[in-house]
């Protein structure tokens, strides 16, 4: 049994999954739900694919070089059966598993941080520059400090004789 | 496939040609395509079994070229990847083993239908491929081109698998 790639989407396929086309050159391409094959015979090229692995790996969306990427290499050689090392293999598969995702989600969230700070010094400029809009000039050059006016206001509505006559 | 890791693709990725071939295999309606502009159902070619006057490529050196299926033996609706057929000679090399008219019976070694594994992958090729051979079971010729399945030891055409150059 071996868990194999898509060659669309890169996720891993599992036994009893997908389809396997084999071209005339001999070149095998595995694909893990019908998805990845219809976009492969409509020729996509999933390097501009936004969903797919590869796309984001080449926009430097997703982690590329780690050294847990090393314990996952291809191996052709089978192992005799040790039931020590299945052991120890398994829990160090979760232990890897575990590393790679805490390392891929910092890595996403160190590209998204720039992002919260971008937008914080736009809004300050923003302030500075479009105050205008919202509060008149002559009241900010009385007061400097009336940048964010923070006035409450009382949404109360007082039944008056003319609103309930608006009513009816 | 390379070593498992990325996928490497080439500069102008260099998908299977998809031409108009084998329509006479999917329930198409056989619309003329024009240069380049094809029809959304073409794109969803269904791919089924290869059954009378079905024109397979030969892919060994017995000297004919095409071959018409004229009988799958075994088989209600057609025969599949790994089935034999009898089949008659249409198109041949000038000097070959195998003339033109020919009735001869040929295993079919490559299927665009495609065809379930035991692990529950399925597989399937880029064409309908045959390999001719005789009352027997011996292929009649002494060489082999393109990938074959591994589904033809199951089916005791060892000496087909032992001329292949590439066993999928």
């Amino acid at each position: 049994m071996r868990l194999e790639k898509c060659w669309f989407c890169s996720s891993t396929v599992y036994p009893g999954h997908g389809i396997q086309f084999v071209r005339n050159d001999a070149k095998i391409f595995r694909f893990c739900r019908s998805k990845c094959h219809k976009n492969f015979k409509m020729k996509r090229n999933p390097r501009k694919v936004k969903w797919t692995k590869a796309y984001r790996r080449l926009h430097g969306k997703d982690m590329t070089q780690d050294t847990t990427f090393e314990f996952e290499r291809k191996r052709n050689r089978p192992e005799r059966y040790d039931r020590n090392l299945a052991e120890n293999t398994l829990k160090a598969i979760k232990k890897i598993d575990k590393v790679r995702s805490d390392r891929a989600a910092s890595h996403i969230e160190k590209r998204l941080k720039v992002r919260k700070g971008k937008e914080r010094r736009e809004a300050q400029k923003e302030l500075e520059q479009s105050i205008h809009l919202v509060k008149a000039p002559q009241a900010l050059r009385e007061d400097q400090s009336l940048t964010l006016p923070k006035i409450k206001v009382q949404v109360s509505q007082p039944k008056s004789e003319q609103n309930q006559a608006m009513e009816e | 496939m390379a070593a498992g890791k990325r996928h490497v693709l080439l500069k102008k990725p260099c998908f299977p040609p998809f031409n108009s071939r084998n329509l006479q295999l999917s329930s198409f309606p056989g619309k003329n395509l024009k240069q380049g502009r094809k029809p959304a159902a073409l794109l969803q070619h269904q791919r089924t079994f290869i059954q009378m006057r079905t024109v397979l490529k030969v892919v060994d050196n017995s000297g004919a070229k095409k071959v018409m299926c004229i009988q799958p033996l075994k088989g209600k609706k057609g025969a599949r990847l790994g089935d034999t057929i009898i089949a008659s000679v249409k198109e041949a090399a000038p000097n070959g083993k195998v003339k033109k008219g020919a009735v001869v019976r040929g295993v079919v070694v490559r299927a665009a239908m495609q065809r379930g594994r035991c692990d529950g992958s399925e597989v399937k090729f880029d064409d309908n491929a045959v390999v001719i051979i005789d009352k027997q079971g011996q292929p009649v010729g002494s060489r082999v081109f393109g990938p074959v399945p591994h589904e033809l030891r199951k089916k005791k055409h060892v000496k087909i698998l032992a001329l292949a150059e590439h066993i999928a």
